[in-house]
């Protein structure tokens, strides 16, 4: 193998990410995956285990990450962790109730060794529900701003209508970019 | 002539060198250089009640679902199926670890498909799950799939899809892909921890629909 071939297949391999969606149970995570990729919504069960999807897009390879957010599968959460480079935290803006829950989660999340290199996507899932938080409200009351760790931004966006959806996951994907790829 | 049954005792020695491994490695797979004869495990080598559940076959550009199979889920209490299963496993042991496609000659203009399978892990966690697929035509390698789960999580049920583009054949290669049929095939290697636990072989068809 020449020295070329060896430098365009690490280049090949540089243009990989690996993308960890989590969040609490309900929170919309598969749904967002298979909209995000073309997919019927209408039949999506609980997550007991993970998704993955993997695909092209912009000239990247996502290699994208679902795993399930009940209360008996968090424990395992990490072991997904290893070589992330953007995380992606899904609310459900709506269920008033468990943003508390919601939040001690994210933060916990962010305190761990292996996703100190990530960048951090929160999506407001959910806003075509009436009573659903706005992103800027969610910001404070998930204390977004107190994260000086990780790079980090909140979208809205609505898994079943689609919108925004795009918006939040190239924002992501530049940002990962911009810190990993700079070398190009 | 010679020269192939020289190229056919390298390949078969280095496939009983190989089956004859207490324990067989991603690499050990990688070195084959066409489908093998023999299923490199035995059925029991999966102790981790890795089962497969759904195979799925999306075309991204219309979205239609060219193909979907899934096992009807253990605890139906329909006796009949229960039966049919029964003998066919009675009768050939590897039943479960073969499947056949036949598709249409559109099936190989495809440009970008979405491939799903589905499975379920026993009570045991799985520790880097790890697939490796090789697709050949006759003795020409098609594509490798390469891919690796990681940690699985007990009694987990667990989806994965690739979007591809669908390799860019040569023409004539497709002509005569359509003309033989079955002789596409693939082989799927399963591993956990780098040992192999499960091999699957498949077969491929693309004269649907045209006249012999």
């Amino acid at each position: 193998m020449g020295f070329l071939t060896v430098l365009r297949k690490m280049k090949q391999k540089e243009k990989e990410m690996r993308i960890l969606m989590l969040g609490l149970d309900n929170a919309g995570k598969t749904t967002i995956l298979k909209r995000f990729n073309g997919e019927e919504i209408d039949t999506i069960s609980p997550t007991l285990g993970f998704n993955i999807k993997t695909l092209e897009h912009r000239d990247y390879k996502l290699n994208m990450w679902d795993v399930g957010g009940q209360k008996s599968l968090r424990s395992y959460w990490r072991n997904y962790f290893e070589c992330t480079d953007g995380l992606i935290w899904v609310v459900d803006s709506a269920d008033k109730r468990r943003l508390e829950d919601c939040m001690t989660e994210l933060h916990k999340l962010l305190k761990e060794e292996r996703l100190a290199g990530a960048t951090l996507l929160v999506f407001a899932n959910k806003q075509d529900l009436p009573g659903a938080f706005p992103a800027e409200d969610l910001k404070n009351i998930l204390e977004l701003d107190k994260i000086k760790t990780h790079h980090w931004k909140i979208v809205w966006c609505s898994a079943v209508t689609g919108e925004n959806l795009l918006n939040g996951i190239d924002w992501l994907i530049d940002d990962i970019a911009a810190r990993i790829f700079t070398l190009d | 002539m010679s020269v192939v049954s020289e190229q056919c005792k390298y390949q078969n020695k280095l496939i009983d060198t190989i089956a004859n491994k207490k324990v067989i490695t991603p690499d050990d797979v990688l070195r084959i250089p066409n489908i093998t004869d023999t299923y490199l495990c035995s059925p029991e080598a999966n102790i981790f009640e890795i089962d497969f559940t759904k195979f799925k076959i999306r075309d991204l550009e219309s979205g239609a679902v060219l193909f979907e199979i899934a096992k009807p889920s253990s605890d139906s209490n329909d006796e009949s199926d229960n039966k049919i299963v029964e003998t066919e496993e009675a009768i050939d042991p590897n039943a479960g670890r073969f499947v056949r496609y036949q598709f249409t000659p559109q099936f190989l203009k495809l440009k970008m498909v979405g491939a799903t399978v589905e499975f379920t892990v026993g009570s045991r966690p799985v520790n880097r799950f790890r697939m490796i697929e090789r697709h050949f035509y006759r003795d020409k390698l098609l594509k490798t799939f390469d891919f690796e789960f990681g940690f699985c999580i007990p009694y987990s049920k667990n989806t994965c899809e690739h979007i591809y583009e669908f390799p860019n054949l040569p023409p004539e290669l497709i002509t005569e892909m359509i003309a033989s049929p079955f002789e596409t095939r693939s082989d799927s290697f399963y591993f956990v921890d780098d040992c192999l636990i499960m091999h699957n072989k498949a077969d491929y068809a693309y004269n649907g629909g045209l006249t012999a």
